[in-house]
């Protein structure tokens, strides 16, 4: 069996291919057990491909993201496509935050800097009752008459879902006139309890009907899947003699064209990267990286023995880690010396989390706790060379308070008390400014590349020193300022104990 | 004079480059209010994106003590869509008065919920019934924008949570509805200069949004003010005439916010007249207050009679109609700028539009302008392009989606309106006595920054 289906519009979400959860609690190192990989599972229910884990649910959540964002912040950052919304107006929001991630991340690459392209349908009441598809084919026309672009994706949302709009009918019809890929991405929020398939919809579009479908190899070519991170692999892959692809956010539809041609794939987080790195492989041949995630010396240097071992440049490559560790590490001690006591807790994506973790040690840091707002317990490739939080808690040691909570702001804060640390690293906005109230600082990694290889430590290390210094703000702060949660609620030790105790606040007799 | 080739231009459904959001957006117009916390029945992107959009990447407002990360939400799932989700809100409603600590809770719905048909009116009464404040709103994204689901929520609190009212009114009490909370990225420092000058001048104010505002005991006190303001085009007007009808309030509809000295006396004399106020204390404050700004307007005027380097002398404004006429008053009665093109943006009901046509037509005395009603940033783009505005471009006042515009048109942009994204704001205030020398400040900085 396939480990990918592409033969349906419709991507696999997250749970139904990988088992992925949104709530646990404990360490490092069951999670990583309990995740298979051919270590063992928990016995019933364990399906073909996904491990089934024990997750927490409880009755009290925050508001969490949706598929339709990550839709929104991939296809819609597509230089010169257009992404349709087919929605009611509300979730046209997204092209506020999404347009000014893009201009800045443009800005960064330096590339020109614009607005993005999105188009909201604009549904209403009516079109709820007779169907909104004659509005999609009006949106398609209009993008198509004002952009002219390569491609136009179609993101749908829960109303369009729920109503039963035929998407993939006014696509495909549209596809055949105006001669360029129309592609449905089936992205409704209520269809995964993680916004990460989001990801998975869009790349699973780009597979479909984007990549070529008889490539011509380019043997120094190798796809980074990434966001809109600062431009730090064309000079590290250059020392392999290899070229960059980087896809999806501000490629061009070339760019995703010639994704079948590359000679590997490689990602930041294997969390991004899962799904597309496996389909080419699976569909094309273009072989995904097998190996950790290039954070810290140990998942840097495998990392890149594996990609040179995989595009034949084995010599280069034990030339530029050489050079790299012997330049790194007397800056990295003087950084260790610096951070010598200092505690820091990690909340961010589930595989970057582990990266970062192995970041923050090699810096001697503590990590005592951290969180992810979701875990996979495996990968697209179910290749166990991926498996990045056994990497981590078997190179750098086990993380004794780990939590998987989706960017729950109100189990923050008794996790927090748990390990007490002078800093927190995030990407996510929602946690950053509960710890602030606390008088804890915050690093949010917005280029997230900035902790990625044997620079990467040094950038963390000294970002990190900076972010120690803003301490003076956020205590001030803290001295100020009212949480909004019951004091019953923050004497509360266990975060998770509404889902552990039926509801109730109070252990029962 | 400007001309105008709009007959290429088409109007569709499409919106490209949004300018206002859906209804449940209106959960800000629960957080605006001081510890009061909303509860999201909806899907699970739903808050996060109406907060990282309307209150993040518009001025970077933040979330406040009951908002952005904070709101609790369904995070409803294909369970909730096939078995419905009155089950799972009432575990939350439950939940979160378990967990947060919240003066009052407003239920507002998304689309999954409207769609499939949750009685959630049902949910909350049994909550309502033992006493728990709490009230709801249903605002679906298909049924109305964050200017629709303000008024919505601004009703559920007066018709759920306020209630009934028999007792007497106080004199010289007025309830203040104007600026829509979040959306306008300046609203805080509005309503607080708004509600300066109105004390200025012998009020008791409800601001009722914003720091300034008492929280949840100014709302139980609407019945008791002796009057309503409408601070804006049509805003508000629909909550006034309710409460006209409730409680037999009577309301006084001022469309033009006050910009600069001129506006805002000319307003407060409005007031004090409408209101029966003791004239004297009014012109005092007045006349304090004028005396103050024009020996700043004084300090400015060398700047703006002898700078060498050229300063606009036309003007586009593209936002909301309370932002856009206010602006285009200021900037043609005060500083005697030409209006180029006004583009209002936020789709007000049909029924007010040709009142705001009005106020353009007769901006000033030897001043008529015209204005046009858009949403879609394709179509309103392609207006600006194609009028024409003479030997030099016009400054725009506008929005993170005519920062492009502007490079395009060789001219400079200040970014007033949702969404702002290139500007942080605090108690920052736009209006009023204050407020107008901030604007000053900001328009000419922009101005001068730019030349070298």
């Amino acid at each position: 069996m396939k480990k990918i289906n592409l033969d349906t519009p419709v991507v696999e979400s997250r749970e139904q291919r990988l088992g992925t959860i949104i709530a646990w609690d404990g360490k490092a190192s069951e999670l990583s057990k309990e995740s298979a990989y051919g270590r063992g599972s928990c016995g019933s229910g364990c399906g073909d491909k996904a491990r089934r884990l024990c997750e927490l649910q409880g009755p009290f959540t925050q508001g969490s993201v949706c598929s339709e964002q990550m839709v929104e912040c991939q296809a819609g950052n597509v230089r010169d496509a257009v992404l349709i919304q087919h929605s009611p107006i509300g979730c046209g929001a997204g092209q506020v935050i999404y347009n000014s991630i893009y201009r800045n991340g443009l800005a960064m690459r330096n590339l020109p800097v614009e607005n993005l392209r999105l188009i909201c349908t604009n549904l209403q009441e009516s079109d709820m009752v007779f169907g909104g598809v004659d509005k999609l084919e009006q949106s398609i026309r209009d993008a198509w008459e004002r952009n002219h672009p390569k491609a136009i994706f179609i993101g749908t949302s829960c109303a369009t879902g729920i109503i039963g709009d035929d998407i993939d009918s006014v696509a495909s019809r549209l596809e055949a006139e105006l001669q360029i890929p129309v592609i449905p991405l089936h992205c409704e929020g209520f269809k995964s309890k993680h916004w990460s398939t989001g990801f998975d919809a869009t790349q699973h579009g780009i597979v479909r009907q984007i990549v070529r479908k008889n490539p011509k190899k380019q043997e120094d070519l190798v796809n980074v899947i990434n966001l809109w991170g600062s431009d730090v692999f064309t000079p590290m892959l250059a020392e392999l003699g290899l070229r960059v692809n980087y896809v999806v956010d501000m490629a061009t539809v070339e760019d995703l064209e010639q994704l079948s041609e590359a000679a590997a794939t490689v990602g930041f987080c294997h969390t991004l990267s899962s799904y597309l790195g496996a389909a080419l492989e699976q569909q094309f041949g273009v072989p995904e990286i097998k190996a950790p995630q290039p954070y810290g010396f140990a998942g840097t240097d495998a990392w890149i023995r594996e990609l040179a071992r995989v595009t034949h440049r084995e010599e280069l490559a034990e030339a530029y880690i050489a050079k790299e560790h012997e330049r790194v590490k007397p800056q990295l001690e003087e950084l260790r010396k610096q951070l010598k006591g200092k505690k820091g807790y990690v909340a961010t994506g589930s595989a970057y989390a582990h990266g970062l973790i192995a970041v923050l040690r090699e810096l001697g840091i503590e990590v005592d706790g951290s969180l992810v707002f979701h875990h996979d317990p495996i990968y697209d490739s179910q290749d166990p060379r991926q498996d990045s939080l056994s990497h981590l808690v078997d190179n750098y040691g086990d993380v004794p308070s780990f939590s998987v909570s989706n960017r729950q702001q109100y189990q923050f804060y008794g996790l927090l008390q748990r390990v007490k640390p002078d800093f927190i690293l995030i990407r996510h906005n929602g946690l950053a400014p509960l710890a602030s109230r606390l008088g804890i600082p915050a690093a949010p990694l917005g280029d997230e590349h900035h902790a990625l290889g044997y620079q990467g430590m040094l950038n963390l290390g000294e970002t990190i020193l900076e972010i120690l210094a803003h301490k003076k703000f956020h205590e001030d702060l803290a001295a100020h300022t009212r949480l909004p949660y019951k004091r019953e609620w923050l004497d509360q030790k266990d975060p998770f104990i509404l889902a552990r105790q039926n509801n109730s606040l109070h252990t029962e007799e | 004079m400007s001309i105008n080739e709009e007959k290429n231009i088409r109007k569709t459904n499409s919106i490209q480059q949004i300018r206002y959001v859906c209804a449940i957006a209106a959960m800000h117009s629960a957080s605006a209010i001081p510890r009061v916390i909303p509860i999201t029945h909806c899907g699970p992107g739903c808050a996060d994106k109406q907060f990282m959009n309307v209150a993040f990447y518009n001025g970077f407002q933040g979330g406040g003590y009951g908002g952005g990360a904070v709101v609790p939400s369904t995070n409803a799932t294909e369970k909730e869509v096939v078995f419905g989700g009155a089950e799972r809100l009432r575990e939350l409603i439950a939940s979160s008065l378990t967990i947060l600590d919240a003066d009052l809770f407003v239920v507002l719905t998304g689309c999954i919920s409207d769609l499939v048909g949750d009685d959630v009116g049902s949910v909350v009464k049994e909550f309502q019934t033992q006493g728990v404040p709490i009230v709801f709103a249903e605002t679906g994204g298909f049924k109305g924008n964050n200017f629709t689901g303000h008024e919505l929520v601004t009703r559920a609190i007066i018709d759920q949570y306020v209630g009934d009212y028999e007792g007497p009114r106080e004199r010289a009490s007025v309830n203040v509805w104007s600026l829509l909370p979040y959306h306008n990225t300046f609203w805080r420092g509005d309503l607080t200069e708004i509600k300066r000058i109105l004390e200025g001048i012998g009020l008791k104010v409800n601001i009722l949004f914003g720091h300034e505002s008492q929280g949840v005991s100014e709302w139980r006190d609407i019945p008791k003010a002796q009057f309503n303001l409408v601070l804006s085009p049509w805003l508000g007007l629909q909550t006034a005439k309710h409460l006209e009808q409730k409680y037999g309030q009577p309301y006084l509809h001022v469309p033009v916010i006050p910009i600069g000295a001129k506006e805002t006396s000319a307003f407060l004399r409005k007031v004090t007249d409408f209101a029966g106020l003791d004239t004297a204390k009014a012109e005092s404050f007045i006349e304090k207050e004028e005396a103050t700004y024009y020996r700043y307007l004084e300090d400015f005027s060398d700047f703006y009679a002898e700078y060498w380097w050229g300063l606009p002398a036309k003007f586009v404004v593209v936002g909301d109609s309370a932002y856009n006429l206010a602006l285009t008053k200021f900037l043609v009665n005060q500083l005697g700028v030409i209006p180029g093109k006004q583009i209002i943006t936020e789709n007000p009901p049909e029924e007010f539009r040709e009142g705001i046509r009005e106020q353009y037509r007769t901006i000033a005395e030897d001043v008529s302008t015209n204005v046009e009603f858009e949403e879609d940033s394709y179509i309103i783009h392609q207006l600006i392009r194609k009028t024409h505005f003479g030997h030099k471009p016009p400054i725009i006042f506008g929005t993170t989606w005519e920062r492009d515009l502007a490079k395009e048109l060789k001219t400079s942009i200040v970014e007033v309106g949702f969404p702002t994204s290139y500007e942080v704001v605090l108690s920052r205030s736009y209006i009023g006595y204050r407020g107008a020398l901030t604007l000053l400040e900001k328009i000419y900085t922009t101005t001068v920054g730019a030349s070298a």
